[in-house]
């Protein structure tokens, strides 16, 4: 009974929680979601039948909650504030609370337990991306300018690793103090976050912060939107900075630090990773540093800033694959890139290098166009 | 119904490269990953399928270093009640029959109607831990079993044999089954669940608080000796293509159509 | 007998399964080199032309022909070889490291304190000890396992390790009396169910293109169908496809799937398990693609690819078209 009891007393706080009752059913929020255009997903609808807590059981079975990709274009959007996609990651945690996840989130979830990182890889191999290289680690209570968290998804899928690797060759050259934390290094939970499984992101926000305040770090330097963003908001006890990289480069060519060795001369639109932009605010950074790039010419998508199309892949949508068989929101950008004549589609983010260039293959542009992170096209053009 | 399960912590070499260490007998598992036996993840799943079906009781039996706590408690949030953990260095754990003897030695002594293991362990791949255990309980036993129905006093288990035929056989219980990975879709355990199970009782013990004499499960009671492991020799004369992967791709085309393979 | 081995053919459905013929190429030798020589126990119903069938290997053969033994029943064979261990004293009791093999030799080695060795895919006799060699962590490492000096060594073989003999002069036939008197109530066989039979019959393919978990979601099949569609293959694969529900259960090759004789395997993202290898190693001609230079897979290749299969197919289905047009 007692049981029964504290369970109604949590549904209720999903009205508090989500300010469901603020609702004024505009419809902005499904009005801008970009996966309408693909999948069911309505997510007004969700705020308006959350409110209802007999029904939150049936609504955590449906489907398309599994299709948000936490672009947070519908919080954005939101006149009165609400964070609609919220209500979305709480029914998948009910899910996961439930045990009946998707096999492939079971396996992501539970080897960021046991190994650290949703890739099911060891974490003594973390920093096998390392090999060849002389990279500096940082050292507990060791003071530390920059601090480097590398992103798992970057640190072991070997398409990635150019860009850590590219960023020590790059910092070697430059009179940087800096170093990388090493196997201890954890995932940060972003995407444990949004595939709902609230109970490890609370533990690993614990266990991150503790390992990331024994550095004497001035400040941290994610290499992903992700990382960066979920420090900067759910790790209110970190004692560092946290900046994205493309952050500590726009002060570095801001400052003449870069010696360039060569020209890029490319047409370049770039795309805004949802987590960087829309979630974080950084939009200027990234193209400063593109367009101090010699030779670069820089391009603008339609949709850009505020409005960048997300590319799907985020929300734990590497894990759960959704059934729609229309086209993705990835070969959507692709094409409109390749309207614009752009040479190179430049990315600051892995899941969108991912997502994006899978897109231009599955789309067969491979040979008039490319992907690239922007670490990719600095080890082009900096000495090293 | 009082069932056991029996899980091993195994690494994850199906990617990583494996070395023997100067030892001879033991390989390097510096660089591995660790996590319960594939076959065994299944029992477990099966053994709390049949709990929520009939009710009952759960007890998990594993021998393994104290690492290997984390597979058990996940075990416990998904729905086992408690464990006991052996943990011994004297047991020849390279012999499937002691293992058996040790796992028996944890089960003897309790009520059990059921006891479902792993068919096989991923890393020394015997397949006969769960048989060896069912004679040295003295209870019925089938293995590779992908799928079971409890019946009143009985299991109806089905065997998977060579070829995708079953075999259906019909045990009296108390019985030992060894289970077949796909038999179910083990679930996930969330934190939460792994938190609340540190409230379960997990034992650790050794030889000694299981009443068994370290004489009969040492490397001297054991009836083989492991002498040496060693990497084989790759034997196939495969031909090695060579190149950047469009490059691989486009020799293996021309390859095939001028041999005419395709 | 010292040196004798006793080999327990194996049976199903009314035929001999090849493991028994098999074991023939190693256990005459093998018994000749400790001294004695080899025996095959038939245990059966109505067996009389499989037992002819095995002397024909030039071996002598038990039988013990009782409507009891109908059907495989692990707790009856273990009954009854423990009786004619008792009685013939053999030095080696060998079975086929199969799902009859793997039901009853561990317990009859637990019911007797045998020592026991399971999956052999060597064994040697070299100064008066007995010694075999195994696999561990699915083929990546070899272990050699000597036994302690016991009175008899029970082991079970390893399908598909060696070749049938040839068939020479037959040996005599022996029946005895089954040991058992009467049906067990506590374990009973039941039925056998066939597994379902899909659209495609894999074992007629020609051309087989075969995925593993390389494979990683479904989503990624589209590629697989393509290629396949492209040199007119049939789809199969590994247990770990199926149980990713990838594939369907009837096109599984391996052990507890099918055996299959292509004239081409493409091998993709799969690791080459035994389990896999022993429904595959038919085929004429073996191509891998897998990521880990160490996977077995590449053991039984004609041609290998060490790569990332995504980044591979693609091509290769694109030129495979191009060529054939
Ligand atoms: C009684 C019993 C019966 C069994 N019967 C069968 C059976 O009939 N058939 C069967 O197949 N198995 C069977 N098994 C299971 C068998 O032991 C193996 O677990 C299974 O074959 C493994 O399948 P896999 O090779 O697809 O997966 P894994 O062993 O996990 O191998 C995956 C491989 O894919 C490679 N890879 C991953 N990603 C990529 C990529 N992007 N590009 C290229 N390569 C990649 C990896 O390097 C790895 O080698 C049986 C097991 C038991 C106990
Ligand atoms: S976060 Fe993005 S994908 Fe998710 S509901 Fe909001 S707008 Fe749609
Ligand atoms: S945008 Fe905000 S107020 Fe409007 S329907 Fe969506 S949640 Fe409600």
């Amino acid at each position: 009974m007692m049981r029964g009891m504290i369970m109604i007393s949590e549904t209720n706080s999903f009205t508090e929680k989500f300010d469901l009752l603020g609702c004024i059913q505009c419809g902005r929020c499904t009005g801008g979601c970009p996966v309408t255009v693909r999948a069911d997903l309505n997510v007004r609808r969700f705020v308006y039948d959350a409110y209802n807590e007999e029904k939150l059981d049936e609504l955590a079975r449906l489907a398309e909650i599994w299709d948000c990709t936490t672009c947070n274009t519908c919080a954005v959007r939101c006149p009165k504030g609400l964070k609609p996609l919220e209500v979305l990651l709480a029914l998948r945690s009910m899910v996961v609370e439930s045990g009946k996840v998707e096999p492939t989130v079971r396996d992501a979830l539970q080897s960021v337990l046991l190994e650290g990182n949703p890739w099911e890889k060891p974490r003594a191999i973390r920093c096998d991306w390392m090999d060849g290289l002389d990279v500096k680690m940082a050292e507990p209570g060791v003071p530390v300018e920059n601090l480097f968290f590398v992103c798992c998804t970057i640190a072991y899928d070997p398409r990635l690793q150019i860009i850590a690797r590219n960023m020590v060759r790059i910092l070697n050259k430059l009179d940087l103090d800096y170093g990388f934390i090493g196997t201890d290094e954890t995932c940060c939970g972003s995407e444990v976050r949004t595939l709902g499984e609230e109970g490890l992101f609370e533990m690993l926000i614990e266990d991150n912060t503790e390992l990331l305040n024994s550095f004497e770090a001035k400040r941290i330097v994610a290499f992903s939107p992700h990382c960066f963003s979920v420090f900067n908001t759910y790790y209110p006890d970190l004692k560092s900075e946290v900046i994205h990289y493309t952050q500590l480069f726009d002060e570095l060519v801001g400052e003449n630090k870069i010696p360039w060795r060569g020209e890029l001369q490319k047409k370049v639109v770039y795309h805004d990773p949802c987590y960087l932009g829309k979630l974080s605010g950084v939009y200027d950074e990234p193209r400063s540093v593109l367009q101090k790039i010699p030779g670069v010419e820089l391009l603008e998508f339609d949709r850009c800033r505020e409005r960048s199309l997300c590319c799907e892949g985020s929300g734990g949508k590497m894990w759960v694959e959704s059934h729609s068989k229309k086209e993705r929101l990835a070969e959507t950008r692709i094409k409109d890139a390749r309207a614009l004549g752009a040479d190179i589609v430049a990315v600051s983010c892995p899941f969108c290098l991912l997502t994006l260039e899978d897109a231009l293959k599955g789309l067969g542009f491979e040979e008039e166009m490319r992907v690239a992170e922007i670490m990719e096209l600095l080890g082009e053009v900096v000495e090293e | 119904m009082k069932t056991f399960v029996c899980i091993k912590y195994v690494p994850d070499t199906s990617e990583a490269e494996v070395k023997v260490n100067p030892d001879g007998v033991t390989v390097d598992s510096s660089r591995f990953s660790f996590d319960i036996n594939d076959a065994d993840n299944y029992a477990v799943e099966e053994s709390v399928l049949i709990k929520e079906a009939r009710g009952g009781d759960i007890t998990v039996a594993s021998i393994g270093p104290k690492q290997s706590d984390v597979m058990i408690r996940m075990a416990m949030a998904k729905g086992c009640d408690q464990a006991i953990r052996v943990e011994d260095d004297r047991i020849a754990g390279h012999d499937p029959l002691i293992v058996a003897r040790v796992l028996a030695g944890a089960i003897k002594g309790h009520e059990c109607d059921l006891v479902l293991t792993g068919c096989m362990a991923g890393d020394d791949g015997h397949m006969a831990t769960g048989a060896a255990l069912a004679e040295e309980l003295g209870f019925n036993h089938a293995t590779m079993v992908k799928k079971l129905e409890i019946l009143d006093g009985k299991v109806k288990a089905y065997r998977e044999l060579e070829g995708g035929l079953m075999e259906v056989v019909e045990l009296a219980l108390p019985a030992v089954l060894t289970i077949q990975t796909g038999i179910n879709e083990p679930r996930y355990a969330p934190i939460r669940g792994i938190r609340e199970a540190q409230k379960k009782e997990l034992k650790v013990v050794n030889l000694e608080d299981l009443g068994l004499d370290p004489n009969d499960v040492d490397a001297e009671a054991s009836g083989v000796i492991l002498e040496q492991l060693y990497i084989p020799e790759i034997e196939s004369a495969a031909e090695f293509i060579e190149g950047e992967p469009d490059e691989k791709a486009e020799k293996l085309a021309s390859i095939l159509v001028k041999g005419g393979l395709v | 007998m010292m040196g004798n081995i006793l080999v327990l053919a194996e049976h199903r459905q009314g035929s001999l399964r090849e493991i028994t013929f098999e074991m023939l190429a190693i256990a005459p030798q093998l018994s000749s080199d400790m001294g004695g020589e080899a025996v095959v126990l038939l245990i059966g119903s109505g067996v009389d032309e499989m037992a002819v069938k095995i002397a024909s290997y030039g071996v002598k053969v038990l039988v013990i022909d009782d409507p009891l033994f109908e059907d495989f029943n692990g707790e009856k064979y273990q009954k009854v070889i423990s009786a004619v261990i008792d009685d013939l004293k053999p030095s080696v009791v060998m079975t086929g490291h199969t799902a009859q093999g793997v039901d009853f030799m561990p317990p009859l080695a637990v019911e007797k304190r045998l020592p026991l060795v399971m999956e052999a895919i060597a064994l040697e006799y070299t100064d008066g000890a007995l010694k075999a060699t195994r696999q561990l962590y699915s083929g990546k490492v070899n272990a050699i396992v000597a036994f302690k000096p016991a009175d008899t060594y029970l082991v079970t073989i390893r399908e598909g390790i060696a070749e049938a003999p040839e068939i020479t002069t037959a040996g005599p036939v022996e029946k005895i009396n089954t040991p058992l008197k009467e049906d067990l109530d506590y374990r009973k066989f039941v039925e056998y169910i066939e597994a379902e039979v899909g659209d495609v019959d894999i074992t007629q393919s020609d051309i087989l293109v075969a995925i593993g978990r390389g494979l990683k979601e479904d989503k990624n099949l589209p590629l697989i169908e393509e290629l396949a569609k492209a040199v007119k293959a049939d789809i199969a694969g590994s247990r770990a496809a199926t149980d990713a529900g990838w594939i369907s259960q009837d096109r599984q090759v391996g052990t507890s799937g099918k055996t299959v004789k292509p004239k081409l395997y493409i091998a993709m993202g799969i690791s080459g398990a035994f389990q896999h290898v022993a429904g595959m190693k038919g085929a004429k001609t073996v191509v891998a693609i897998n990521k880990d230079p160490e996977a077995p897979i590449f053991n039984v290749a004609d041609y290998a690819i060490v790569e990332d299969m995504f980044k591979v197919v693609p091509k290769l289905t694109e030129k495979l078209k191009e060529l054939k047009s």
